[in-house]
This record gives structure tokens, C-alpha cells and sequence, in this order.
């Protein structure tokens, strides 16, 4: 277990260098000068290349980064083109609403779908079932900012229940952190129920169709603990799966719901660093979340030995 | 006694709903605090109001600095940290006094050595301040509250300059914020200005906020344009940073934010379908839009292809493709805007209300046009630029020139429009863009009404008797040989065509009713004398 771990994180920091070469190239190949974003749309040439010196935009690529790189490795991530403030404290004010949004958003996504799941493979053909696949299409159809506008119109305009947009820190004060996140959660965990539920739904139709299952039937095992304490343990691997890739999407993914619904997190801040060619921004958070998904995929592979004694590393 | 996980279970939820109701209902009766105002105004990226030249950092920098000279509500220059200022009979000694009471929010005081050293790094990158500094013998304090500029020539002009409101507008920093190179941003946000930057609150990319500067003492005039006392009546300004026009205008309508700049022109029928809000030009005299022709390379490099584009231009079908409502659209036909005091209707019998294709396509032909393509730069994330690109690229057709839209976004635009190669080489015929009709009444502040080649504009146009004129600008003392200079120029202007005016717009706000007092001034929209009253 122990050298498989070692491996991973070995593996991790690999991953994270590949990232980090692809992300500069292709910014730097890409089109856009963040000194004439600076300098204002009608500012003279002069005042630009005055800027893109200063910020060493001129120097050759191979310099730009070796510099970038040796940074890293020292631990400084730099400094935001723009605004000077360091990427570090950026990434750290951006990652508490993210994280919030998206621990609200899975916790609400594997109750309610995994639950859908094993009703609808329960009661596999009938009503509730047919009820249950035609809400997973709809939830996973609909994008995700036409459900947000629709719960802003009806919960925030209409009745005055909820706030609009924006975050409230969690340190600030527990229940607007949560009444600031009500909406932005039932918006995006939509899709994820819909997708949790289906293949929940799958997996349970598949092991509830197996001979032990009969067995346990014909044993006269109640129905809670066929579904508990039998199926829903055998169906959990791929249950599993999708949960981790789920939350792994969630943390970089977010970024549409953010925009709804003004949360300052992660995705807001890359798309805006992107849309600025704000470099130090994007390339640093884009390696943090390579690492990110990284540990995460390795917690959901270590939580397979849990579910499933067969699985050893 | 045991509790089992059921019963820990209830008792989690009623906490968590003992804790949120309150919160809940917060949200549905007082979502903004009675002397907070929060403003919806863009992106604040960029603090330093001298390394940049936009718009947003210069509202940031008329909240946390304050500038010697401004402009009251008729674009007059009136003082402001200045107490008191002469001029020396030969009119070559400029001494200027502060007032007394100015200090920094840090708590020294402000003085004459800040203001030296503020006016030597915004010439370093002010148009007219570059002109200040080129014919400046000398900058120099003579007691802390006490400066003079000693030039080798008269400026007629130097109180104007001082006062401009062309972003980067001379705000004064402390000295050794000032003493650092025009290139390197200042980052300190330490003014002496109506409002204190809350560094502690600050979240990049998502909100800023101010506090009122309690020690600021504003000068005894009623508050005028950007000039006179500068008076804060409530406590606190946030500026949120909401990136959907559609939320932000929801959370508007919620009653979350006060104010809301620039909202989109299809949103203006909801706007004003609500009792609650109110749209406002603050900013009379709107932007112009403009189209840029490259000078250097044909078919632009012939005069009669630039007066055929001239000719051909339908202003107000331009106007409409952009903008749609033509409640906030208007034909312009002088090169120094539509509401400056220099504004003419010197040369301008080429304007007709739909344009003139008969015209323009016997102009083509005299030019002997032989197809070369042309192509026009177009930004995607600026609509109402792409929609009148595509109006142009489609008249440009019309009349049988070889017109090709290359759309990107505007950070690519403004890396390819500094190309001089030919089309073929990555280089560009045409391009649309904006600028402040307020602007466009200095010649020697904006760059669009450069005529020097290489060191013009994008575009490059050249025309030396043209030049000439505007180099005597800075001569001129009084407004009516300021206005007899600009009739002169603009006739020459439209001979050789510098560039093309496609009308100009302006950008209503949007606000709460109860929240009045905003000033509406071109290029700055400040936060003093706003008032917010209860709903």
C-alpha cells in the first residue's frame, strides 16, 4: 500500500511538470498581449511595449520559463500580472467557495441520486422508475445556467426567499454561507443527481439480478437489507467511480454556476485570468488542480479496499 | 442517557435551522446595509491610475487620490488641492499653492514634494503632460506647500492639461509612490482622497471596498462637476465584480446592489418596466464610434479609397446595427466630438443621412482600386464593434471591395492592430473602435487626432500642414482662437481622411431609486455627494 501511495504522488508530480510545459506553451503560442489589456484599449504603442518590458513579455520563451519554473520550485507561484497580488493568496480567497459549493453540491448529488438510484432499480419497469429515468434525462439535459436563471427568477426576484448571488465566507456567519449557497447547489447538482442516480440505478439492476441475491430472498431477507446491506455494497465500486471523477470535475468545473450566481471560487478566477492573459494566474491554479484531481483520484482508489475486500494494492 | 443517531441527527438540522432562518430573513428585507452603497462597475484589475489608462482604475483613483486641478459640470478647469496658483507676467512661471487640510490616509501630510514628483511620473505618459515636461525648464518645490513650473515657452494651455480627464489623469500619490518609473505599477492605495482602500477587505476579481475618509476636508464650494467640495454621505462603497449582466441586473431588481454601469441595451425594457429602477447617462457626451484605416498599406494608402469609406459610411444604419435604440445614438460629424467646445461643422458636406454608394464607388474607380483585399479587425466580445464590422464588411461589398472580417477577441485585436506588414503577412486594413466624445475636444490628449505617421496612432496617418495646427494648440490661450485652430484642422482632416466617425453612443446606468446624487461627468463616475436613503 505503501509504495503503491509513494508511486502516485511520484506519478502526481509528473503529471503536474507535463502541465506546467503544456500550459505555458500554449498560452505563450496563443494570440493577446496582457500589456495592451493594461494599458487601456485606446493607449498609444509606446505605452504598451513600455508595459510588456517592464513585465518581461519580451524576453525569449526558453527564459520566460526557466524563470517561471525555477519560481515554482521555490514555492512562489508569483504575482498576478494585473492586480500584483500574489497567486498564492488569490488561489487561497478563491478555493473556500469552491470547495463549499462543491462539498454542498455532492453531499445534495449522492443523498438524493444514489437514493433515486436504488428506488428506480427497486422498483425496475414501474412507474417510479419510468418517473425517475425521465427526471435523470431532464436533470442531465438541462444546462446548468438555465436551471440557475429559473431558480434566481422564482426563489430570489419573485418570493424574496433567497439571495440572488454572491458568497458569504463561512467564518463571517454559518447561515448566509448557507442561504448564499442554497440556489447555486440545487442549480448544479441537477446534472450530478441525474448522473449519480443513473448509474446507481444500473449498477443495482445488474447485482440485484444475481443468484446470491435470490438466495438472500429466498432466505426471507427483508427488502432494507437486500438493497443495503447486499446490493447497494456490490454495486458501490462503480458508484464510487463516479462519485470521485464527479467531485474531481466539480472542483474545476464549476465555473458556469459561479458565473450565475456571482460566487468568487476557482473556475470565475481562471476564466477571468484567462480571458485577461493574466499568465502566472492560470498556470499556477491550472497545476494546483492537475495535483487536486490527482489526490483525488488516488483517495477513490483507496477507498475501494474499503467497499470491496477483494481490491488489494 | 444515550443519544442515538437519529436523535443527533434532528438536533444537527434544527441548529442548522435555528442558525440560518435569521439569515433567511435578512435576505428577504435588508439585503444592503442603510449606508453602504454596492456598485456593480466592472473588473478593477489594475490599481495603479497612471500605469493604466482605464476607466475603472481612473474612478478607483478619484476615490482614494485627489488631483491639483478638475473639471467642473461645464468641462471648466477649476482648482482643487490648490488653494491658490499665479502665473508670472511673461507667463513662462506657473506657482502654485495647496490648500490647507490635505493628508494622506497614512497620516502625514500631503505636500508640495508629492506633487512634483506625481506631475514628473504622469508625464512620463500623459500626452499632455509629456508636452509639460518637454517645454519645462524646471519642477520644483519652494516650502512644503509650495510648487512652480517654470517653463522655456509659454503653455496657453497648462491649467487645461492639469486638469484633463483623459485617463491616466494626474492624480498625486506620495512621493515615494511617485518616485517609482511611470512603468511599474504602484500598488499601495495610499491617497488623500474622499475614500480610504480597505486593503483587508479586498478580494481581487471579486469585490473592493471603501470607506469614508473621515479626515478628508473638501473645499467649501458646492460640489460642481468633479469640482468643488467633496462631500461622502455614506459610510461605505463596494464594488462588486459581477460578470453576468443578467445576475447583476437580478440582484439590482432584489434590491443586493444599488447601481449598475453599463448595463446591456436589451436588458434597458426590463429596466424600465421597474418601479424601483432608473436608468441615467451620466456621461453626456458618450463615446464616438470610429473606424481606423491603415495608412501604410493599400488599398488605404490612397487618399480617394479612404474618402470612398468616408462617402460610403451610413451613420445612423451603423448606429442601429450596434446599438439598436436610437435613444442613445447620435450622428457626429465633427473630429472633436459632438458636445466639446471645439466641435465644428468645418468641411463636413460629405455627410449624408444614408450614406452615399454612387459616390464612394465613383471614388474606388478614380483611385484605380484593383480588388486588394482588405481586412477588417474584428473583436467578438465587443458586440456592438463586431455588428457594425459586419455592416461594414457587407457595405464594403456593395460597392465591390474585397473585404474580409477576421474576428478574434479584443486582447487580439490590440496585439495585431500594432502590425505594419501587408494583409498577406498578418497585418490589417481596418478597424473599429471607441473613444469619449470628451476626449476627442484635445487634440493634444487623444491619440486619435494624431497626424504624425510612425508616431500617430494605430492606422498611422500623415499629413504635416495637418500637424502643424496641432502643435499650436498648446499655444493658444483663449477658447475662440482655440476654435478658429480647430476649424482649420478638421477641414484638413476631412480632405486627407485620418480617420472615419461612425456616430456616437452613450451608456445609461442603471440604479436603485434610492440611491440619487450620482455625478454624471465624462470618463470618471465619482462616489462622493451619493446619497442612499431606505427603500
Amino acid at each position: 500500500m505503501g509504495n503503491y501511495i509513494l508511486r502516485r504522488i511520484v506519478s502526481a508530480i509528473a503529471v503536474m511538470a507535463m502541465v506546467g510545459v503544456f500550459v505555458f506553451l500554449l498560452l505563450r503560442l496563443a494570440p493577446g498581449d496582457p500589456a495592451a489589456m493594461i494599458a487601456g484599449r485606446n493607449a498609444p504603442p509606446e505605452a504598451v511595449a513600455a508595459i510588456r518590458e517592464q513585465l518581461g513579455l519580451n524576453a525569449p520563451l526558453s527564459v520566460q520559463f526557466m524563470r517561471w519554473a525555477f519560481s515554482i520550485l521555490q514555492g512562489d507561484f508569483g504575482t498576478s500580472i494585473f492586480s500584483g497580488w500574489p497567486v498564492l493568496e488569490l488561489v487561497a480567497q478563491r478555493l473556500e467557495p469552491t470547495i463549499s459549493l462543491s462539498i454542498l453540491t455532492m453531499i445534495l448529488s449522492v443523498t438524493v441520486g444514489v437514493s433515486f438510484g436504488i428506488l428506480a432499480a427497486w422498483r425496475t419497469g414501474r412507474p417510479v422508475d419510468r418517473l425517475l429515468t425521465a427526471f435523470s434525462a431532464f436533470g442531465y439535459s438541462i444546462p446548468v445556467f438555465v436551471i440557475g436563471f429559473f431558480l434566481i427568477y422564482f426563489f430570489a426576484i419573485r418570493t424574496r426567499w433567497l439571495p440572488v448571488q454572491g458568497y458569504v465566507p463561512i467564518e463571517v456567519d454559518l447561515g448566509r454561507w448557507f442561504v448564499h449557497l442554497v440556489l447555486p447547489t440545487v442549480a448544479l447538482s441537477l446534472g450530478y443527481i441525474a448522473f449519480i442516480a443513473r448509474v446507481t440505478r444500473a449498477s443495482m439492476v445488474e447485482v440485484l439480478s444475481e443468484d446470491y441475491m435470490r438466495t438472500a430472498a429466498a432466505k426471507g431477507a427483508s427488502s432494507y437489507a437486500m438493497l443495503f446491506h447486499h446490493a447497494l455494497k456490490n454495486a458501490g465500486v462503480p458508484i464510487l467511480t463516479v462519485i470521485g471523477i464527479s467531485f474531481a470535475y466539480l472542483i474545476g468545473g464549476v465555473v458556469l454556476t459561479e458565473t450565475v450566481f456571482n460566487i468568487p471560487g476557482i473556475g470565475r478566477l481562471v476564466v477571468d485570468a484567462i480571458n485577461n492573459r493574466d499568465y502566472p494566474i492560470i498556470q499556477s491554479v491550472l497545476i494546483l488542480t492537475s495535483g487536486l484531481y490527482v489526490l483525488i483520484n488516488l483517495t477513490v482508489d483507496l477507498a475501494y479496499t474499503l467497499i470491496d475486500p477483494r481490491i488489494r494494492y | 442517557m444515550t443519544i442515538s443517531r437519529r436523535h443527533l441527527f434532528k438536533a444537527g438540522i434544527a441548529a442548522g435551522l435555528a442558525v440560518s432562518i435569521p439569515s433567511v430573513l435578512r435576505a428577504q428585507t435588508t439585503p444592503t446595509a442603510g449606508q453602504t452603497v454596492r456598485m456593480v462597475k466592472g473588473d478593477l484589475r489594475v490599481f495603479d491610475p497612471i500605469w493604466t489608462a482605464t476607466n475603472i482604475t481612473a474612478d478607483h483613483g478619484a476615490a482614494i487620490y485627489d488631483t491639483l486641478f478638475t473639471l467642473d459640470s461645464k468641462l471648466m478647469p477649476r482648482a482643487q488641492m490648490v488653494g491658490k496658483w499665479g502665473v508670472s507676467n511673461d507667463k513662462k512661471t506657473y506657482t502654485f499653492e495647496l490648500r490647507d487640510g490635505l493628508g494622506w490616509h497614512d497620516g502625514t501630510p500631503v505636500t508640495a514634494a508629492d506633487c512634483v514628483a506625481s506631475i514628473r511620473r504622469w508625464g512620463q505618459v500623459h500626452p499632455g503632460g509629456q508636452i509639460i515636461l518637454a517645454r519645462a525648464s524646471d519642477i520644483s518645490t519652494k516650502d512644503d506647500k509650495t510648487f512652480t513650473i517654470s517653463l522655456k515657452d509659454p503653455l496657453g494651455v497648462l491649467i487645461d492639461i492639469l486638469a484633463d480627464l483623459t485617463p491616466p489623469c494626474l492624480f498625486i500619490m506620495r512621493e515615494k509612490d511617485a518616485n517609482r518609473p511611470a512603468t511599474e505599477q504602484v500598488t499601495t492605495n495610499i491617497g488623500s482622497g474622499p475614500f480610504r482602500f480597505n486593503e483587508a477587505l479586498a478580494k481581487p476579481g471579486a469585490s473592493f471596498t471603501y470607506d469614508r475618509n473621515d479626515k478628508y476636508v473638501p473645499r467649501k464650494e458646492p460640489s460642481d462637476g468633479l469640482a468643488g467640495g467633496k462631500i461622502v454621505n455614506v459610510d461605505r462603497v463596494i464594488w462588486e465584480n459581477v460578470a453576468d449582466q443578467q445576475t447583476a441586473l437580478a440582484a439590482l431588481q432584489a434590491g443586493e446592489i444599488d447601481y449598475l454601469q453599463d448595463p446591456p441595451a436589451d436588458l434597458y425594457p426590463v429596466i424600465e418596466s421597474d418601479p424601483n429602477l432608473e436608468l441615467q447617462v451620466l456621461d453626456k457626451g458618450g463615446w464616438d464610434m470610429v473606424l481606423r484605416m491603415n495608412f501604410l498599406q493599400p488599398p488605404f494608402n490612397n487618399v480617394k479609397v479612404r474618402q470612398a469609406v468616408l462617402h460610403l459610411i451610413d451613420q445612423k444604419a451603423m448606429l442601429r446595427a450596434a446599438f439598436g435604440n436610437p435613444k442613445y445614438f447620435k450622428t457626429v460629424t465633427s473630429i472633436f466630438g459632438d458636445t466639446t467646445p471645439v466641435s465644428n461643422d468645418e468641411n463636413t458636406g460629405w455627410y449624408k443621412e444614408d450614406g452615399d454608394p454612387e459616390k464612394a464607388k465613383q471614388l474606388l474607380a478614380e483611385a484605380g482600386y484593383a480588388g486588394e483585399k482588405v481586412v477588417i479587425l474584428t473583436a467578438t466580445d465587443w458586440r456592438e464593434g463586431d455588428n457594425a464590422s459586419q455592416l461594414l464588411a457587407a457595405s464594403l461589398r456593395k460597392i465591390g471591395v474585397n473585404a474580409e472580417l477576421a474576428s478574434m477577441t479584443w486582447g487580439e485585436l490590440s496585439t495585431r492592430r500594432a502590425s505594419k506588414d501587408p494583409v498577406e503577412n498578418g497585418g490589417w486594413s481596418v478597424f473599429i473602435t471607441s473613444e469619449p466624445d470628451y476626449s476627442l475636444g484635445n487634440p493634444l490628449a487623444s491619440p486619435f487626432l494624431l497626424a504624425n505617421g510612425d508616431k500617430a496612432w494605430y492606422g498611422w496617418p500623415t499629413n504635416d500642414e495637418y500637424e502643424a495646427l496641432r502643435v499650436k494648440w498648446a499655444d493658444v490661450e483663449s477658447l475662440e482662437e482655440r476654435k478658429a485652430v480647430a476649424r482649420k484642422m478638421q477641414k484638413l482632416w476631412w480632405d486627407f481622411v485620418g480617420d472615419v466617425r461612425l456616430g456616437k453612443y452613450v451608456s445609461p446606468i442603471t440604479r436603485r431609486k434610492t440611491l440619487t446624487g450620482v455625478i454624471g461627468m465624462p470618463q470618471i463616475v465619482p462616489m462622493w455627494n451619493m446619497q442612499k436613503t431606505s427603500a
